[in-house]
């Protein structure tokens, strides 16, 4: 077994641990994290998106207000965190591509057919990744809350809920307590083979605000404030709420 | 009709000083050579019916194909020239599943006519640069049949690379006759029981062979069944109740 | 061939970024999903991009880096009697971080045939709908099925075609045609292998020790499901990296058949009364 791969791990491999490579290729250095959080909640009839807007850069905070939710259509809602300008260009090629769907197949695209686009599009980048986890959030055909998880190379599995980025290891637990009800006597279960959460809508908003408010307590790459996005049969919703800047 | 043709119809990229494209309209000409083919749209799904010209007792009826899938929920018949019909359908069936593998989702019917139509002015070269694919245009039509979210459709796709829907719509050397007869009896409300009937009927009045299970091909495209082709025993029974 | 690719690719790349170039040179630029007539990826702007991938991502498991990718797995297919039995965890980690207990690592290629995913899931998930998509082009061309056989040997051809370039997928292919029941092992090195019985992943070695004691040709199917469900239990039981549920299919006559889905914890404690889990 590779006990490497265990040990804590240190904020990424720069050039110094292959000091071979170093001459060659320390030139070449594409990738920076800049820290943020963000996760979705499907429910039976809503999507909620949420994100926090601080974008840091190893101890320095470059800005308060990043804002790394993207809305692509009326019903789906893209949310990034990694790299800003690989995040960025995520989002922008996602909806170049769904413009084009548009005017080739002159209809709106489903939240589906642009899951699975988008695992293809960060699968194109398979030698090249960007560095940039995504989660996507909106309502299926049935009018369902859908969300889509996605490793940086575009692993894909739809799910109830899902955290990512830098507080991921913070909020996902507290998820999978408060909304997937896991492993707790006495109350029903949802499974990651459920497609939705078996919580209203109110419930939900409070889960993702103490979720943020939280990790905001315990990771220095999350704060500033939070963008909510609240996808129902009517469209998308902005909320906005300050959390603690320090 | 071809009194100016003079020399305008010797390239396929020049067009005559009446601005007409001699090649392409003679592409044209060649589908009236074709086997006839028909296709109706009905209320539960779309009707493809095409005749096989089987010349000679020593021809094997089962090696004309002239109704092919190109996917689950969508199939095309053919008239004019076959060989042409292979690129053409083969193109379809690779955007058909090109569009399944990035989207999750059935391609809509409209989008692969669109991709056939796409691949029908590739006797030229293309705007954005693509080389030219082919020394001519295709000198075949398709009648392009499928279901989807917007219910059945039925599409004619020409070497002109123009594509039209029709309600009902006869192709190849019986067209005129057979366009008459559907237009005389289409109604809105058919459904496929009727249209195999209709469609059969409008076959044998155009057909110059005597009309059996042998020497036609039939399918369909519904919701439920997806495309299937009408079997033997099936079509002998349509045959049959004529 | 590994520099072929390379240049060609790199070319595009050094153009502009990739991307743009990718899409201001492609003829059929309105829709992505006509770009994968022919496949085409990018490459970073360096001499050695498998180096470059190998410095930022961890595909392997075998080292920490900046991207991590979801992987780790047991996975396992064994032919006998009446067919093929397939059996999976569903944990996918990225680094120490479990980051899902979900995972779909049994691939549905087609209604008869199935594919397993360990390795990267992304690489695994994305060649094996590609090989999806190539099953369903020769049927339409060819009228019949493609044999289990052809199947693995496209899958096999397509990810040599990579070698070299840092992807990994160890993946078992298996399905009924007109043979029979066919199961074939096919890796991102190009190996390809027709046998009766494999496990592949970091838990395979525990699988293999419950899977050889239990094996047999003739097997009912009833055991030959419950040998498979208690190999995958035992294997993540050992292995940190696999766990979650064990997905169990079976290939019959007629395709695939879904079997089961069951929760590691519930296992446990159906099989602890065996000697062999009470005394660890």
């Amino acid at each position: 077994m590779d006990f490497a791969a265990l040990a804590p791990s240190a904020n990424s491999v720069m050039p110094s641990v292959h000091p071979t490579s170093q001459a060659k290729e320390a030139a070449f250095s594409p990738y920076e994290d800049h820290g943020g959080t963000n996760l979705a909640i499907a429910g039976a009839d809503f999507c909620v998106i949420a994100s926090d807007t601080r974008q840091s850069n190893g101890y320095h905070i470059n800005t308060r207000f990043a804002p790394k939710t993207f809305k692509l259509t009326d019903k789906t809602v893209l949310t990034t965190a990694g790299c800003q300008p690989d995040c960025n260009m995520v989002a922008t090629r996602v909806r170049q591509h769904i413009e084009w769907y548009k005017y080739t197949h002159n209809r709106s695209i489903s939240t589906a057919a642009i899951a699975q686009m988008l695992s293809i599009m960060l699968y194109q980048k398979r030698f090249f990744p960007y560095y940039d986890f995504n989660i996507l959030g909106g309502l299926d055909e049935e009018g369902r809350g859908a969300v889509y998880s996605y490793d940086s190379i575009g692993s894909m599995e739809r799910v109830p809920c899902q955290c990512c980025g830098s507080a991921s290891a913070l909020i996902q637990p507290f998820l999978d307590n408060q909304v997937r009800n896991k492993n707790q006597k006495g109350k029903e279960e949802v499974t990651a083979f459920d497609p939705v959460a078996k919580l209203s809508l109110e419930t939900t908003l409070k889960i993702v605000k103490d979720a943020f408010t939280s990790a905001t307590e315990r990771d220095i790459y999350t704060g500033d404030s939070l963008q909510i996005f609240i996808v129902t049969r009517d469209g998308v919703e902005e909320q906005r709420y300050p959390l603690k800047r320090d | 009709m071809f009194l100016t043709r003079s020399e305008y119809d010797r390239g396929v990229n020049t067009f005559s000083p009446e601005g007409r494209l001699f090649q392409v309209e003679y592409a044209l000409e060649a589908i009236k050579l074709g086997s006839t083919a028909i296709g109706i749209e009905t209320t539960d799904g779309v009707l493809l019916a095409v005749e096989k010209r089987v010349t000679s007792g020593l021809l094997v009826a089962d090696s004309i194909e002239k109704i092919l899938e190109i996917d689950h929920h969508l199939g095309c018949a053919m008239s004019g020239l076959t060989a042409d019909s292979r690129t053409m359908i083969d193109h379809a069936r690779v955007e058909a599943q090109n569009h399944h593998f990035t989207y999750d989702e059935k391609i809509p019917v409209e989008s692969v006519t669109q991709a056939v139509c796409d691949l029908a002015l590739r006797f030229g070269e293309g705007a954005e640069g693509e080389k030219s694919i082919m020394s001519r245009p295709f000198g075949v039509a398709l009648l392009v049949a499928g279901c989807d979210e917007r219910g059945g459709q039925l599409y004619l796709a020409d070497p002109s690379g123009t594509y039209t829907r029709y309600k009902a719509k006869a192709i190849g050397a019986g067209s005129e006759g057979a366009q008459t007869e559907l237009q005389e009896e289409y109604y809105d409300t058919i459904t496929l029981a009727e249209a195999e009937a209709l469609a059969l009927k409008v076959l044998k009045q155009v057909m110059e062979e005597k009309l059996t299970a042998d020497n036609i091909q039939v399918a369909a495209v519904t919701p439920s069944l997806g495309f299937h082709v009408y079997s033997q025993e099936k079509l002998q029974t349509v045959v049959d109740s004529l | 061939m590994l520099s072929d690719i390379v240049a060609q690719y790199t070319q595009d790349s050094t153009s502009y970024h990739g991307d743009l170039a990718f899409s201001s040179s492609n003829a059929w630029q309105g829709d992505v999903a006509k770009q994968f007539g022919q496949l085409s990826f990018d490459l970073p702007n360096t001499g050695n991009p498998a180096e470059f991938l190998h410095q930022y991502t961890d595909v392997k498991s075998d080292h920490d880096a900046l991207i991590k990718l979801a992987h780790g797995t047991t996975t396992l297919a064994f032919k006998y009697a009446d067919g093929v039995v397939i059996a999976t965890d569903s944990r996918a980690t990225q680094g120490s971080v479990i980051a899902s207990q979900s995972v779909k690592k049994i691939i549905e290629i087609n209604p008869y045939l199935l594919g397993t995913m360990a390795g990267g899931a992304a690489d695994c998930a994305f060649w094996e709908r590609e090989l999806g998509r190539r099953c369903r082009l020769y049927e339409l061309r060819n009228k019949e099925r493609i044999s289990v056989a052809a199947a693995s040997k496209l899958l096999g051809n397509m990810v040599y075609s990579y070698k070299g370039m840092g992807l990994s997928m160890g993946t078992m292919v298996s399905g009924w045609d007109k043979t029979g029941p066919n199961l074939y092992y096919v890796d991102n090195d190009g190996t390809r292998l027709k046998g009766n019985l494999f496990s592949v992943g970091s838990g395979s070695p525990f699988a293999y020790g419950v899977l050889d004691r239990g094996y047999d040709h003739e097997l009912q199917k009833e055991d030959a499901l419950e040998l498979g469900k208690r190999s995958i239990y035992h294997a993540t039981h050992r292995d940190a990296f696999s766990g979650g549920y064990v997905r169990l299919f079976h290939m019959n006559e007629d395709g695939w058949e879904f079997i089961s889905l069951t929760d590691m914890d519930d296992l446990h404690w159906k099989y602890t009364g065996d000697a062999a889990v009470t005394a660890s």
